[in-house]
């Protein structure tokens, strides 16, 4: 087990590379340098900035020094605000956009599991096909709608919940939490529901059966832990999915978070902030699926022998 | 035990159908698809006729008239500018389709060259080819785009290949798993030891094989496409105006929603009903061409 994990990492250090390398390449062959502006800059302020952020330098050579700099956990100054470095703005946006993606997290795993569950106990009843079809309206209907809509009818129509903020007034968390996770509530019931119905097919559900044991004891001690490693992989994938589902969220419900931020960034061609940006969710990425690799292994006895058969 | 084991009549043995015709019965049978496939070709047929049947022109503004609610003249209504957004939504149609359908090219092309590639070629070729698709696997995509279109500024052909760049992944992995089951298969052997050349193994063997997982995958990338290209045009980072998609349209909604709410209500609703039918299509496809996958 301690050895697969030094080999995930080992692994992920030379897609992090990569990441910085055509992401670094790709910003500085962008047309125009990042300081053109519309008014003329002076000659004498233009060399200054070269100077200061090292623009003469071979392109090779500004690459490492990057490197360097962003092994060390330094991402540089912030070419747009250059009294911030990007490691301020990253800290600055990142509880929020976490917070976020937790409170989300937790809305879909517990709607998506309970229907998922409930659907797979009763196949082809009305407590399959509802929560089934309300998954397929989740999956289809894009955050961008779904939010605004929430919004609409929640913070305006009804003025239920507040329409914008994060941690400002009591309840400004659920909208945004609610829209940014009923896609992976969604997956997560169609997933699990295919899990579970996997599972109770088995010899071992039927035994359990026979043995007169209740519903609620197969489903949670036998079924449940089978039946759930599919939703486990899926996590990995469905955290980078709402990273970036929260640049639509925190746009919507203006939350001063990492993904408003980046789009920003990406409006004022910030370079060194979206450069920094990048391989900073390049890196949490790459870290999600390293833990949701984990916990799969650690759920599946089965794995976990091959692994260490294998050493 | 005592189940009769029902023998079918001998002119249904007669007739024999080729899997294909087999696979469309099956499709034909399920609504969902068929709804979805209606309303698709609908949809498309609308878009490219729009320069001749759109009621108003693209560019037609009313500044008297304003935002008015849906009426006799304007379906949908109209936006601030007085324009008639039925107009707007099929023209937006055409823009959000064609991004759909050249990107899932784009990624059609590369993932299946990469995939048969690697099937066929297998070893260390093999390795190495999917290594690198997992490496990518775990790249922040929706990141990477919006960066692409920071660096080269936003413009439809960048979208074409941008989002077709991203989407090839899944599709290569599908390929080669195919390719690499059939390649073992005694049909091909049998085929190999009969002396025919590699190319017609390919064209008349691991093509019509593989052929089935691609169209069902296909009709699945299309709707991802179209909401990665809204989502951008949401954020105001893929289509500029004048030109609009649908995502811009909803993004333009949103912010006048409290008081014009069917700007929001109607391109997001074409927008929800074209990603279901496409959806419902692809599932549907998937199980008339391939009746053992599971479905999730």
């Amino acid at each position: 087990m301690f050895m697969f994990i030094v080999r995930r990492v080992l692994q992920a250090i030379p897609v992090l590379f990569m990441v910085s390398l055509v992401t670094f390449i790709m910003i500085r062959s962008a047309p125009g340098g990042p300081f053109d502006e519309d008014r003329a800059v002076p000659p004498e302020v233009i060399k200054n900035l070269n100077e200061r952020y090292h623009l003469d330098d071979p392109l090779w050579k500004q690459f490492l020094d990057y490197i360097a700099n962003v092994v060390q956990g330094d991402l540089g100054p912030s070419f747009k605000y250059p009294s911030h470095t990007v490691n301020d703005l990253i800290a600055a946006g990142l509880p929020a956009t976490l917070e976020l993606s937790f409170y989300a997290l937790i809305f879909a795993l517990v709607t998506g599991l309970t229907a998922g569950i409930i659907a797979s106990l009763k196949t082809n009843s009305m407590q399959d096909y509802i929560p089934m079809s309300a998954a397929m309206v989740g999956i289809c209907m894009p955050t961008f709608v779904l939010g605004p809509i929430l919004l609409l009818v929640f913070g305006i129509w009804l003025d239920w919940l507040p329409v914008a903020g994060w941690g400002e007034i009591p309840g400004d968390k659920i909208l945004p939490s609610i829209t940014l996770g009923s896609v992976y509530a969604a997956y997560i019931a169609r997933i699990s529901r295919g899990g579970m119905l996997d599972i109770l097919s088995q010899d071992y559900i039927r035994t359990a059966r026979a043995k007169g044991l209740s519903t609620s004891r197969i489903v949670f001690v036998h079924a449940l832990r089978g039946g759930i490693t599919p939703v486990i992989s899926f996590l990995g994938p469905a955290i980078a999915g709402l990273l970036a589902g929260s640049f639509v969220v925190e746009s919507i419900f203006q939350i001063p978070g990492l993904g408003r931020f980046y789009v920003t960034a990406a409006f004022n061609r910030d370079y060194t902030m979206i450069l920094g940006c990048t391989i900073f969710f390049a890196f949490l990425i790459i870290l999600f699926n390293l833990l949701a690799d984990i916990v799969l292994v650690w759920l599946n006895p089965k794995l976990r022998q091959e692994l260490e058969a294998r050493g | 035990m005592s189940e009769v084991i029902k023998i079918p009549e001998l002119s249904q043995l007669e007739k024999g159908r080729s899997l294909t015709q087999d696979a469309l019965a099956r499709l034909r049978k399920n609504r969902m698809a068929m709804l979805g496939l209606y309303f698709l070709l609908a949809l498309i047929v609308i878009a490219l006729l729009t320069p001749w049947i759109a009621p108003y022109s693209y560019e037609e503004q009313n500044l008297e008239l304003g935002a008015s609610p849906p009426s006799a003249q304007h379906w949908l209504g109209t936006d601030i500018l007085g324009r008639d957004q039925l107009t707007r939504i099929m023209y937006g149609s055409r823009i959000s389709l064609a991004v759909g359908f050249i990107a899932t090219a784009v990624a059609l092309t590369i993932g299946v060259l990469w995939g048969a590639i690697a099937g066929f070629v297998g070893g260390r070729t093999d390795a190495v080819m999917m290594r690198i698709v997992d490496a990518l696997y775990a790249l922040p995509f929706t990141i990477f785009i919006i960066l692409l279109t920071v660096v080269f500024g936003s413009s439809l052909l960048l979208l074409f290949l941008a989002i077709g760049a991203v989407e090839w992944l899944t599709m290569a992995r599908i390929v080669r798993g195919q390719v690499l089951a059939i390649k073992r298969q005694e049909f091909v052997e049998a085929a190999i030891s009969m002396g025919l050349s590699p190319a017609r193994i390919v064209s008349r063997h691991l093509i019509p094989n593989v052929l089935g997982p691609v169209i069902v995958y296909t009709t699945l990338t299309i709707p991802s496409v179209i909401l990665l290209e809204s989502f951008l045009s949401f954020l105001g980072l893929g289509i500029q105006p004048p030109a609009s998609s649908w995502g811009s349209l909803i993004a333009s909604g949103v912010e006048v929603m409290e008081e014009y709410v069917w700007l929001l209500f109607f391109p997001g609703l074409i927008l929800t009903i074209t990603l279901f039918s496409l959806n419902f299509l692809g599932d549907g496809l998937r199980d008339a061409l391939d009746p053992r996958a599971s479905r999730d």
